[in-house]
């Protein structure tokens, strides 16, 4: 029996059979595109103060603001699967109680779009990235070779606060870059220290150990200093 | 023409045993996921921007729950304590672990402040055992926006399972 509703049935079970397998085909590509990232992160300052870290903190409480250097070179993690990075450095610490593993806190957070993602207003654009509205060569190949930051004495994002309250004077802190890639469709995938097929592991990407000094009088410090750099969330206020 | 009453008792019964088999081999299919990733949602559907533009309303996300030692950029879906909705936020902070349990602080991709004024009155931090139900790991566009028709318009759900049931049912071979 070859009714209207056999044949609609037909054609869009073959359509939806053909669309998973290329989908599958794609996400699998990512696998096989090598994979060599390099980057290298600095230290530039660490200070602990007293206070309210956030607008909405309730209340007053020890915090650390860390500015850093970073360059990366990240731009094979962009292959035509992938639609963005989200690129971010966490510190981490140790814990107070021996028993507890080491804590870990975001410091600084962007979203590094791929050429074929849309414009979005939370994707990060670098310092002294060119108008992409102006048919400049130089901006074109800026575009097409995402992933590649060169900040120097950049501010934080998110200043870090620990559960106990305290974070003042901690040793063996480190800094990290992290990554998780985001694709068109298929698997998630983070930064990975060692080698996994064609994926080479994040070459550099640490700090070396340093310590959070002791609580500065926020008196002394000039409230510049302690600034944070702004996303472009757009969500202000309370979260969705 | 196709006429419910033109059908033997026996081709009936059969249709019906069909439409029900299609059904709980469905359900089995998902509690086996369940059990195989370890998490009472397998397959969750975005609701909310939140995540944008990682992701948006509608997005099919995969979960993971096997491996409870969740890092510091990894996405999870948590439900806040006395409210059933799943969210789907980034980790931020993690505290705690090792022989006590694993604390973490997730905030939106799309928002500018973190989720401790989304938590339950009193918590300020996610218990990893307790309230998250899965890792982010695979990523379908689009194609779970069926569900958020069918919550936002419930006829919709009439509609559907009694076609659905037509056509299993007047299905002849």
């Amino acid at each position: 029996m070859h009714s209207t509703l056999v044949r609609a049935q037909t054609a869009f079970g073959f359509f939806t059979t053909v669309a998973f397998c290329v989908a599958a085909l794609i996400a699998l590509s990512g696998f096989v595109s090598p994979q060599t990232p390099s980057a290298d992160i600095k230290l530039r300052n660490v200070q602990v103060v007293r206070g309210r870290p956030n607008y909405y903190s309730t209340k007053k409480e020890e915090y650390a603001h860390i500015k850093f250097d970073l360059d990366t070179d990240l731009s094979t993690l962009f292959t035509w699967n992938t639609k963005q990075v989200f690129l971010y450095i966490t510190a981490t610490y140790p814990s107070l109680k021996p028993s507890e593993p080491p804590s870990s806190a975001i410091i600084w957070d962007a979203i590094l779009a791929s050429p074929s993602a849309p414009w979005h207003q939370n994707q990060y654009e670098a310092p002294g990235t060119p108008d992409t509205r102006k048919s400049d060569p130089e901006a074109q190949k800026a575009i097409a070779a995402p992933g590649i930051l060169h900040l120097q004495n950049q501010r934080p994002k998110y200043q870090i606060t620990d559960y106990t309250g305290k974070v003042a004077n901690r040793s063996d802190v480190v800094l990290e870059l992290g990554w998780n890639v985001q694709p068109w469709v298929g698997a998630l995938t983070w930064r990975g220290w060692s080698d996994w097929g064609v994926w080479k592991g994040l070459k550099g990407g640490r700090t070396e150990r340093f310590g959070f000094p002791g609580v500065k009088e926020r008196v002394k410090v000039q409230k510049e200093d302690l600034g944070t750099a702004k996303g472009g969330e757009g969500n202000r206020g309370k979260p969705a | 023409m196709l006429n419910l009453s033109s059908l033997q008792p026996r081709q009936l019964a059969a249709q019906i045993l069909n439409f029900a088999l299609v059904l709980s081999t469905a359900f089995m299919l998902w509690k086996g996921l369940s059990v195989a990733t370890d998490s009472p949602s397998p397959i969750v559907v975005v609701l909310s921007g939140s995540m944008e533009p990682a992701f948006q309303r509608g997005d099919l996300l995969f979960l993971w729950n096997r491996g409870q030692d969740t890092q510091v950029g990894e996405v999870v879906v948590y439900n806040v304590r006395g409210k059933d909705i799943p969210i789907v936020h980034r980790v931020v902070r993690r505290f705690g672990g090792g022989t006590g349990p694993l604390r973490l602080l997730t905030k939106g991709d799309n928002n500018a402040a973190d989720d401790t004024e989304l938590y339950a009155r009193g918590q300020s931090f996610l218990n990893r055992q307790e309230d998250v139900i899965g890792s982010v790991v695979g990523y379908i566009p689009f194609v779970g926006y069926v569900t958020i028709l069918l919550s936002e318009y419930p006829w919709l759900k009439t509609v559907m399972l009694g076609l659905m049931g037509l056509t299993v049912v007047l299905q002849r071979e």
